[in-house]
């Protein structure tokens, strides 16, 4: 197992947004989370990556007790966290955000075929190589974002999100990078209200709410649709 | 208003733009990394002032460190080996009599600030980073430390004035029938290369990347994998050998005092809020037109409604543009 949550909590000053959650996921597999705002979803990632102490209970990477271990330290690791595309460098360039993705790297080594790896993926980034990252509209942002996740060389990368506030198309040619990510041989965690576009990348979906896993199905053709509607907004009458 | 006057002008405004930029591109740097005012800021410029003084003058290190080399020299032959091998070292104190000379005194004064800047941050700072209201306390526990240091120097060094050497001697530079001093030329040029090098770093280097991004976005910096507590007191450094230059710079000019930090660091603050909090071209930018406003208004009206004029601009400023001349929107 490559990636292990057990009994997590954590939250905010004294109010638990994370409750004894566990989850686990396996090499080379992708997972998916979903479940309604405000449910701790963003708050697991941010206390696996170490941005907020976990209150109680241990997050496992290759078999080492990382909870409560220094974000950095967590990067060079190879867990990469890759938040919502409005978080970046604004004011950088596309270049020095992407430089700034090898910021945990020991050595130079392999950063120039990382530069063509994300531009192969996202080939709009080339384009825009030297315009600031504020400047990017949303889908261009999101792939940024990513882009500069990869730059790290994950072996679990988590992405937070992805296609919130996207158009279709854009979200298409999005999801086709991430499964393209995934297909390297790229552990993979990606959280999205998007349901459909989780279908189509992830093998394993876990359901969050209210602070923890309550459903978890590897059969992801078989989950309901109608079922996770009425999870989102209540029976409808 | 004759020519003369206006060059005159100019030049005293670049002169005080120029301190007011190496203060305040410090100061702006800090607050764009770690949200906080250092008010010991102006304690580093006269950290910088008297440990350059210390060093290079005659009346500093070198007169404190002679009586031991008449001892060394005077006593080796009954020391036996220990003798032979300390003699030299006694010529050596002895032939630096007058001082270390600015060479040497202002490359090490600059990273004696650097020093002192990582000090002031582990006391005075580094307590309180992340816990709540901490721009707040460290606001409290700069001025403290300030106001420490100062009478610190004031035990240590006395209460007499000193004055560095100016680092160009020669008759003065004669630009439109106004003499301006060489050291002032001097600080006029060397000012704006001291920030393009500061720009190159900014961009260039490792460190100074990272320390724009933990500016831009710390949490996205902390999850790229950069150690941002590092980056803080790293950023300190920077910060401070700005501002012993500054000091330096201020020490050729004016008298060398405890407090001689005070008046410019209000400056600086000043400049900070009017080019726009954390915007670094604004920071400079404002500091030359403060530097400018200042003097030219102390020429036509008075000294005493110099300030008066200064503060008024910075309130219309402020009126027109909250965030300053080149701040960003609220994030």
């Amino acid at each position: 197992m490559l990636f292990q949550v057990e009994n997590l909590t954590s939250g905010y000053g004294k109010i638990d947004v994370v409750r004894s959650l566990s989850l686990h996921v396996d090499e080379g597999e992708r997972v998916g989370l979903f479940g309604p705002n405000g449910h701790g979803k963003t708050t697991l990632l941010r206390t696996v990556s170490g941005l907020i102490p976990a209150k109680s209970g241990l997050v496992v990477f290759r078999g080492e007790d990382i909870t409560g271990a220094d974000p950095h330290k967590i990067v060079k690791k190879g867990l990469i966290h890759v938040p919502q595309g409005n978080q970046l460098f604004p004011e950088m360039t596309v270049q020095e955000n992407l430089t700034l993705g090898t910021f945990a790297a020991r050595t130079d080594k392999g950063k120039a075929s990382n530069f063509e790896k994300v531009f192969a993926l996202f080939p709009r980034l080339k384009e825009r190589l030297s315009q600031r990252a504020q400047t990017l509209s949303g889908g261009e942002r999101q792939m940024l974002a990513i882009g500069v996740g990869l730059m790290g060389m994950p072996e679990l990368l988590i992405l937070d999100e992805p296609s919130v506030g996207l158009a279709p198309i854009i979200k298409e040619e999005l999801a086709r990078a991430i499964g393209e990510i995934a297909d390297s041989g790229v552990t993979m965690i990606v959280v999205d209200q998007d349901v459909e576009l989780l279908l189509g990348i992830c093998e394993r979906l876990y359901l969050i709410e209210k602070g923890s896993v309550s459903l978890e199905t590897t059969d992801v053709s078989q989950v309901n649709q109608a079922e996770i509607l009425e999870m989102y907004f209540g029976k409808v009458t | 208003m004759t020519l003369e006057a206006i060059a005159a002008i100019i030049a005293s405004g670049l002169v005080s733009g120029s301190l007011y930029a190496l203060m305040a591109s410090g100061l702006s740097l800090v607050w764009g990394t770690l949200r906080m005012f250092n008010f010991a800021h102006g304690v580093l410029v006269m950290i910088g002032a008297y440990s350059g003084w210390y060093i290079s003058d005659r009346g500093g290190l070198a007169k404190v460190l002679q009586p031991l080399g008449k001892k060394i020299t005077k006593n080796s032959e009954d020391w036996g080996l220990m003798g032979d091998i300390l003699y030299p070292l006694g010529e050596w104190i002895l032939s630096i009599k007058s001082g270390f000379g600015l060479g040497i005194g202002v490359p090490l004064a600059i990273v004696f600030c650097g020093i002192a800047g990582y000090v002031i941050y582990v006391l005075l700072v580094k307590p309180f980073v992340g816990k709540p209201n901490a721009d707040l306390i460290v606001i409290i526990t700069t001025i403290a430390g300030a106001s420490f240091i100062q009478n610190g120097v004031q035990v240590i060094f006395g209460p007499r004035y000193k004055k560095l050497d100016r680092i160009l001697e020669g008759r003065p530079l004669e630009v439109l029938d106004t003499a301006i001093g060489l050291q002032e030329v001097l600080i006029i040029v060397l000012t704006p290369v001291t920030l393009l090098l500061l720009h190159f770093f900014l961009k260039l280097s490792k460190l100074g990347l990272a320390i724009r991004a933990v500016a831009q976005n710390d949490d996205f910096a902390r999850l790229v994998g950069i150690n941002v507590n590092q980056i803080y007191p790293q950023t300190f450094v920077v910060s401070s050998m700005l501002a012993g230059l500054a000091g330096l710079m201020l020490g050729g000019l004016f008298f060398i005092l405890p407090t001689m930090g005070s008046e410019p660091l209000l400056r600086a603050f000043v400049v900070v809020v009017f080019g726009g909090l954390g915007s670094l071209p604004g920071t400079i930018v404002g500091s030359y037109v403060i530097g400018l406003i200042e003097q030219s208004s102390a020429y036509v009206f008075s000294l005493y409604w110099a300030p008066v004029v200064l503060f008024a601009t910075l309130i219309l400023v402020l009126i027109f543009r909250p965030r300053g001349l080149m701040g960003g929107k609220e994030s």
